[in-house]
Formats: structure tokens, sequence, C-alpha cells
């Protein structure tokens, strides 16, 4: 049993996170004005309340475009061992491929790709 | 490398998810007319992947030791199926409702992908792909949880439930991460190797028992059960309670005899308090609930005490008692809100007040959850009696005083859920009432799954083949 590592591990995660909060109140220059206490400091100045409808659309858009991109990044790491591993690695990436059509299949027969 | 050899191995999560990628094409190219084929067609695949799932498998590690299949974990699988297939079967008039009109298959495909999610969990060979196949058993379920998008408090439960699944999470990440750091490994034969007893690594343990007690639903870390229990449609609130908790349970017995074993004294000690707790908080709670649904939800907290008991009698016994008592736990739950679904469905009414008078329009109805509430406060019979003996034999075997007064409360607290689960059989028998839930005929799909329930809170009790056979595959544990 070697406790004192846990006292360690304790006493230096407090330091780390309240050192920093205590350091920056410190040292950080404040100046308070009314564009602070904004939501956005810079940007569109906010008019009315947060509960307004909008358009899901973008969502949408957003996942759909993330699922192909993440589909690019696994690719990569594909491409580099596909000549080693040979008919296995080609057959794996076309069943990978065959399920993220799919989706994108089933995201158009839903209406998702309709902007409206 | 894998070969095909190799994919014979993982051949439950295969099938499983070739079942949910022709339910996705059948979602693609169905026209929306005959979108209804999709309940029907998602059953029959279902049942045959059940059945092949009972086929002899082969046994082996996969992936450098992060996934393995056994005999064990197989069953343990197997278990999980039936009680799919029977909520499946249940579900089945509730989502042909006109409200769920376009997104049938959307239910299915979610339900079978935490499927998928739970048999990775229960197969997984280090804490990394325990802890991958846990989100993907929590995420979709999030989404079920919200799934009757026209009411408020389905969406409430919903968030309650990502949200706190979210929270206990990160917990058990930081534990598995201490226990990475101390050991060098995530895989759980180098983990268990490498075991110091130093505290840290009882740290790490501590929070990996606190991120699975938010899933089994343990008193500390019960909070959000019942709301969400509530908000939840029923078929779901089933799977959640059922299923998922199953499978949590299921992976921490695994986890805490082949990762912590030899820290087995240290964990009875908190599973003790935990036990003690969750029993009978969950009762006690459960005694004020008057919403069927709330009601269910803190029963099953309690029952999750009373499996805690099995884990601890620390041998192949407690093992079989546990996976035994799981068995016979779904099949009776699942009686009990198959009945409380056919009523919602046909009534819209979930109240307990509702029930009053039941016997003398619906006598079947009554008389079947009546048998589930028997089974659930085990008594002599039905199912649920052999079920606690074999939890509260393993636990009493360790032969210690201690374990002796356990035992002790454990039998106080199932006296005590007889009284919250006898108000219910008093409401559908006894209370009179001027305008009962009319007489009405439950569909033919909630009627088979209901008849495998009541076979099976017999069969199981009966037959001691079957717990033989639990018994035999513990060993491969």
């Amino acid at each position: 049993m070697n406790s004192e590592y846990l006292i360690l591990f304790f006493l230096l995660g407090v330091i780390l996170v309240g050192g920093a909060i205590v350091f920056s109140m410190f040292v950080a220059p404040s100046s308070k004005n009314s564009a602070k206490s904004e939501p956005y400091e810079c940007g569109i100045p906010v008019k009315s309340d947060a509960w307004i409808q909008f358009n899901v659309g973008y969502y949408l858009f957003a996942i759909i475009y993330l699922i192909f991109d993440v589909e690019t990044v696994f690719i990569f790491p594909w491409g580099v061992v596909m000549r080693d591993m040979g008919l296995t690695a080609f057959i794996e990436i076309l069943v990978f491929f065959f399920i993220l059509v799919l989706g994108l299949l089933y995201a158009w027969k839903k209406g998702a790709l309709r902007w409206v | 490398m894998m070969n095909l050899q190799d994919f014979l191995t993982m051949r439950h999560e295969i099938l499983l998810i070739l079942v949910a990628v022709i339910v996705l094409i059948g979602e693609i190219f169905i026209s929306d007319k005959s979108k209804h084929v999709i309940i029907n067609l998602t059953i029959i695949l279902f049942l045959l992947h059940t059945i092949v799932g009972f086929l002899p498998i082969q046994e082996g590690k996969l992936f450098g030791g992060m996934y393995q299949n056994d005999l064990f974990r197989a069953t343990l699988k197997n278990i999980l199926n039936i009680g799919v297939f029977i909520i499946l079967l249940q579900s089945s008039a509730w989502i042909r409702k006109e409200e769920n009109r376009g997104k049938i298959s959307e239910y299915f495909i979610l339900l079978l992908s935490t499927l998928v999610g739970m048999y990775f969990m229960i197969s997984s060979g280090d804490f990394l792909m325990l802890y991958l196949g846990l989100e993907l058993a929590t995420i979709p379920i999030a989404a079920l949880a919200a799934f009757d998008t026209h009411k408020n408090n389905s969406a409430e439960a919903g968030i309650k439930l990502i949200l706190s699944s979210a929270l206990s999470s990160g917990i058990l990440l930081f534990g598995i991460s201490m226990i990475y750091g101390t050991t060098g490994s995530v895989y759980f034969t180098e983990v268990a190797a490498n075991f110091g007893k130093e505290s840290l690594q009882i740290l790490g343990f501590i929070f990996f028992v606190a991120g699975m007690g938010f899933k089994i639903s343990l008193v500390p870390f019960h909070l959000w059960t019942a709301d969400v229990y509530e908000g939840a449609p029923i078929n779901v609130t089933s799977y959640l309670s059922v299923i998922s908790k199953g499978a949590a349970v299921f992976i921490f017995t695994i986890v805490l005899y082949k990762v912590f074993g030899q820290i087995a004294e240290m964990w009875n000690v908190l599973l003790y308090v935990l036990a003690v707790l969750t029993m009978t908080i969950g009762n006690l709670f459960a005694i004020r609930q008057n919403n069927m649904k709330r009601f269910l939800a803190f029963s099953s907290i309690a029952q999750a005490g009373f499996i805690l008991l099995g884990i601890m009698g620390s041998n192949a016994a407690g093992v079989t008692s546990v996976v035994y008592f799981m068995l016979i736990y779904i099949l009776t739950n699942l009686g009990a809100f198959g009945v409380v679904s056919a009523i919602y469905n046909a009534s819209g009414k979930e109240d307990m007040r509702d029930y009053n008078g039941l016997y003398k329009t619906n006598p079947k109805l009554s008389l079947l959850m009546t048998l589930a509430l028997f089974s659930l406060a085990g008594i002599p019979p039905v199912a649920g009696f052999f079920g606690k003996f074999f939890l509260f034999t393993s636990v009493a075997s360790l032969n210690d005083y201690k374990y002796y007064i356990l035992v002790l409360i454990a039998v106080l607290n199932a006296t005590i859920s007889l009284f919250y689960y006898l108000r219910v059989v008093k409401a559908m028998f006894i209370d009179p009432n001027d305008n009962p839930i009319p007489y009405f005929k439950t569909d033919t799909p909630a009627r088979i799954g209901l008849l495998i329930c009541v076979f099976g809170v017999f069969l199981v009790g009966f037959v001691a083949a079957i717990y033989e056979a639990i018994y035999h595959f513990s060993s491969f544990i």
C-alpha cells in the first residue's frame, strides 16, 4: 500500500485546477462593460430570447457531412496497409462503404437532403 | 490476420448486425404504405437469430484478446436474446399505432444496435471494448426513451438518461484510466496479473463500481431510474429494466470475478453496503408509488439489490445463481410489463387505481399479472422463489455471521416487497370500481409473448436441467 501517491494525486489535482483559477484572477487584466455580459462577445447583437423556431436543417446537413468526413479519416490508414493485407482489406472496406451508403440512402429517403 | 474461421467466433454479433442492416434496407426500399411488413419481418428474423444462437459456437479470442467468446458468454447472449424476442412481440401493437407511423424501422434498428453493444460488452476481453460496448448499448437507448415525440415527459426521460449516463461513463472511464495507469494494461488478464492492491488501483476499482452501479441502478446511483422509466414508452421501459440491466449485471459479475478476484474480501464489503441500501431503499420507495411504471422501476431497483447477494457468493454457485436469477427475472418482469403494456395500448391507463376491478372484466390478464407479481415477490410454486433461494444460499455459503445477517435483511426485504406486490393484486381482485377498464382482446404477438413468459416462469423453476446447464456453463467464466 502506498497511499502517499494517492494523496499526491489529489493534492496535484486540486493545486493544478485551483491554482490556474486563482492565478488568472490575479494576473489577468479585468475590464467590465456591457458587451462583456453578451452571450457572444463578438458577432451579431442578440435581440430576442432563445425560444424561437429555427431550421434544424443545418444540423442534419452537418451530421451527414460528419459521417462522410469520418469515413475519409478511416480510408487513409486503410490505404496505407491495403497492399499488405490484400483481398481481406478490400472486402472489409467494401462492407464499410456499403453500410455508410445505406446510411446516406436512408437520409435521402427521409428527406434530410431536401432544403426547406 | 482475420480469416473466415474467426468470423464464426463472433457469429452472434455478425448475425445481429445483419438483421439490423436488413431492416435498414427494408426501410429504404419498402414503400410507405406497406411499412408494417417490417414489424413481422424483424420479429421473424430475430426469431431465426435467436434459434441460430443456440447452435454450438466456436470458442476463441479475436483482435489480440479484445474480444472473446466462449460457452458462458454465448449462454448469456442467448438469455438476452429470449428477452429481446419477447419485447419485440410485446411492442408490436404499440409500434403499429398511427402516432408511430414513419418511425417503425427506427425503433427496431435502435433496439438491435443496443443489443449489439451489449453483446460486445459481454464478450469484451479488455476495458476498452467494455467501454465501447457500454456506449453503444446506452446512446441509442436515450433516443428510444425519447421516442414518443408528442409527449413532454418522454423527451425529459431521454435527456435525463443521456445526461446521467454521460456522467456515469465519465466516472467509469476515470476509474479505467487509474487502473490503466497503475497496471500498464487494459486487458483483463494482464490487469488481474498486475493488480497489486495499491490505493490508486483500489480507487480506480471503486470508480468502476460506481460507473457500473449507474447502469444496474444500485442505490446511491439510482436517481435517474424512476423518472426515465416513467417517461419512456412502456416497451422501452421494459427493455431498460430487463435487458440493459441484465447485460450490465453479467459483465459486472465477469469483471469482478476475472479481474478483481484477488480483492474479493474488499468488494464483498462494498457490495454488502450497496446491497443493503439498494434492497431497503428500493422497497421503501416502491410502497408509495401509484404509477405502474414507477412502481415497477422501484421494484427493479430492489431486485438489483438481491442480485448483488449472488455476486458476493464468490464461487461458481454464485455466478450460477446470478445468471439463473437474471433468466427468471427477465421472464417474470416481462410478464408484468407485458400486462401493463397491453392495458396501456388498449386503454391508455397506467395508474394503479385504474386497475381496480380488472379481474371482473379481464380475468386472464389479471391472473397473469398475479402470477408475475408472485414470482417477483418469490412465492414458492413459481420460479421467482427458486431464483431468490439460490441467491440467498450462495451468500449464506460464505459461512460467516455477518453474511447470515445480510440474508436476514434480504428476507425481511422480500417480505416488505410482498406488501406492495400484493397491493396491485388487491386492486385487481378486491377493490370495487364503477367503471373498470372494459374487456379488450390482446393482439396475437403480445399473447405469444405472454405465453412464453408464463411457460418460462413455471418451466425454469421446475426443470432442474436448466439450472444444471447454467451451472455447467458458469464454470467457463
